[in-house]
């Protein structure tokens, strides 16, 4: 019986662990679609920008080295070396280091607000959506100008290599950076969940996205609220792009992952965030399973499209997603 | 009872004064050259035949729209071009025509909102939810409370607002204004498509809330009986412009108020 079957939990864990990672760049999608009606085309590219920024910081890169350098003749590179040299950085200074990204993630959403939003203020939701995109290659752009388009290592100290206490235990290989992923994920839905039911600003978040007039109605700026949200996708972001870089590297192929939170959206539906966090986990789950035990039948690789088809599944029989709002119009 | 509350409507304080506003989209002119006032205490109601610019006027007031011309002055400062969020920072608060609540949040949440603005703890207090913001979280809760006793709704306090019928959804929203503990209240047919037994109702918190808490109110009825019986002086719109301005008694026998509403063509 496979449920007896060590490998068959294996491959379950690090189902849930890989849709953790889903979640979290889903849950950037919800978040920004509650408040403002938007699909946040740029989540995947805030990930990455957030995760370049970060290790810029912890390298003491000059931002914009290269083109400084072209234009003054100049040879700048870093400000500092990083701490601790080859061992890791100490703690206070990655500590330091998110602190400063995630100043740059909340300038960053004030600049979108301005810039980007409150002009198309009004609009429909497709021109806002385009606007995304646009966002999506400016934030590209600026990052690989920025910070350079090499791969780089993302060492925040986090611990890495299989668990050997669990290998003890169960006999089974689970990786320690994935389990802290899983520990940050949860922390971070919980607080960001009692925050948006007990505080004031939780219920003017809520309250905008159910109705934009009503909420001006009652005092609640809409560019506020806007970049309140913005800076918590891009926090959101920032823990994503973290998570994702430390397993992988951060590169430029980060701001694909985007396209995976959209069947996790699918599954979730776009309006809810613990339908964000069970898409993920059910697309996690299910492409890894699908992998292992039937994938060797058909050839293979079904990690590329498990998700998109499960997705479609999804779109046939129930579209609004498994947590989101049915829409019923009166007619 | 104080020296203002027994003066007649017409000469108390005036509360917010609309001089000569005019508005327009695009070609289409939706108030022209309208000027009245509103005073401490009294109940104005706005009238007119569909179409007439009534929640245009409304929403002049609470800074949706910005006329081409005119002035607004609020409690004697004349206001420049305002954000809509602004108004009810300034103490305006508002219910719509087509109820607009915020339907996946409960009662007692959606009632909360409307105390946002009278809540001052930053975020950061807020996000930890201790200290000040904790204790200012329950001052505030139990005024919300006094809200709901008020307008009898304790038993829908945890219902989400989307799944109430259409009379109480009406006076969640009454409730919602309320809590921001207005100087102007503006209603805009807090009374469409109720039945008779609820109009009563809706009516006698009108009231209520207009001789308890002495809050001005500003309402837009088509019911010409409660408009009657409610208001203290009524304006008539027709088309954009005032045609009447008074008593209700003076108003109901005026030649163009009877005319908007009987349809004489208009050449």
């Amino acid at each position: 019986m496979f449920l007896t079957d060590p490998f068959f939990w294996e491959v379950v864990i690090s189902g849930l662990l890989a849709g953790v990672m889903y979640s979290l760049v889903a849950l950037g999608f919800v978040l920004i679609f509650k408040a403002s009606g938007i699909f946040n085309f740029a989540q995947g590219v805030l990930a990455l920008f957030a995760a370049l920024t970060l290790v810029g910081f912890m390298d003491g890169q000059v931002p914009f080295a290269h083109v400084i350098n072209e234009a003054l003749g100049t040879n700048y590179h870093h400000w500092y070396e990083t701490p601790g040299g080859g061992d890791g950085a100490p703690i206070w200074f990655v500590a330091l280091s998110i602190a400063a990204t995630t100043a740059v993630m909340i300038l960053l959403a004030w600049l979108v607000v301005k810039v980007v939003l409150k002009p198309l203020v009004n609009q429909e939701g497709i021109i806002l959506f385009m606007a995304t995109i646009g966002l999506a290659f400016v934030l590209e752009g600026v990052g690989d100008l920025m910070w350079g388009a090499n791969i780089k290592v993302l060492d925040i100290g986090l611990p890495s290599g299989p668990s050997d206490w669990i290998i003890d235990q169960t006999g089974m290989f689970v990786n320690k950076l994935e389990i802290s992923a899983a520990v940050v994920a949860v922390i971070l839905v919980v607080s960001l969940t009692l925050f948006s039911q007990y505080t004031k600003m939780g219920r003017a978040l809520r309250a905008v996205a159910d109705d934009h007039q009503a909420a001006l109605s009652v005092g609640i700026s809409l560019e506020t609220i806007w970049w309140i949200v913005w800076s918590v996708a891009g926090i959101v972001a920032l823990v994503a792009g973290i998570m994702w870089g430390a397993s992988s590297g951060v590169q430029f192929s980060l701001s694909l992952i985007a396209l995976k939170a959209l069947p996790v959206l699918m599954l979730g539906g776009f309006t809810s965030i613990p339908g964000a966090i069970i898409g993920g986990l059910i697309i996690g789950v299910g492409e890894k399973l699908f992998e292992f035990y039937i994938g060797p039948m058909i050839g293979g690789a079904t990690e590329n499209w498990f998700a998109y088809v499960l997705a479609l599944g999804f779109l046939l029989f129930r579209p609004q997603g498994l947590f989101g709002e049915r829409i019923i119009e009166r007619i | 009872m104080t020296l203002v509350d027994t003066l007649p409507a017409g000469q108390r304080e005036v509360l917010l004064e609309v001089d000569n506003i005019s508005l327009s989209f695009g070609g289409v002119k939706a108030i022209s050259n309208i000027s009245f006032d509103i005073r401490v205490g009294e109940i104005r109601a706005i009238i007119g035949p569909n179409g007439a610019g009534k929640t245009s006027m409304l929403n002049v007031i609470n800074g949706f729209y910005h006329p081409q011309e005119g002035t607004i002055t609020f409690e004697g400062v004349p206001r420049k071009r305002m954000r809509p969020h602004h108004a009810a920072t300034h103490g305006i608060a508002r219910t719509f025509q087509n109820i607009a609540l915020f339907r996946g949040m409960s009662t007692l949440d959606n009632i909360m909102t409307g105390r946002g603005t009278l809540m001052k703890r930053n975020l950061l207090w807020q996000a930890l939810w201790t200290g000040p913001a904790e204790a200012e979280e329950i001052e505030h809760r139990e005024a919300v409370e006094k809200i709901i006793d008020f307008l009898e709704i304790q038993h829908i306090r945890k219902t989400p607002v989307g799944r109430l019928p259409y009379g109480l959804q009406k006076r969640v929203e009454l409730g919602r204004a309320l809590a921001a503990e207005p100087r102007l209240l503006l209603l805009d047919e807090p009374m469409a498509g109720m039945n008779r037994e609820e109009k009563e109702d809706m009516s006698r918190f009108i009231i209520d809330v207009n001789t308890q808490f002495g809050t001005t109110i500003a309402l837009i009825e088509h019911d010409m009986g409660v408009v009657m019986d409610l208001s203290d002086r009524v304006v008539v719109l027709d088309y954009g412009k005032k045609i009447g301005d008074g008593p209700p008694e003076e108003v109901r026998n005026n030649q163009d108020v009877i005319d908007a509403y009987l349809g004489v063509p208009h050449e």
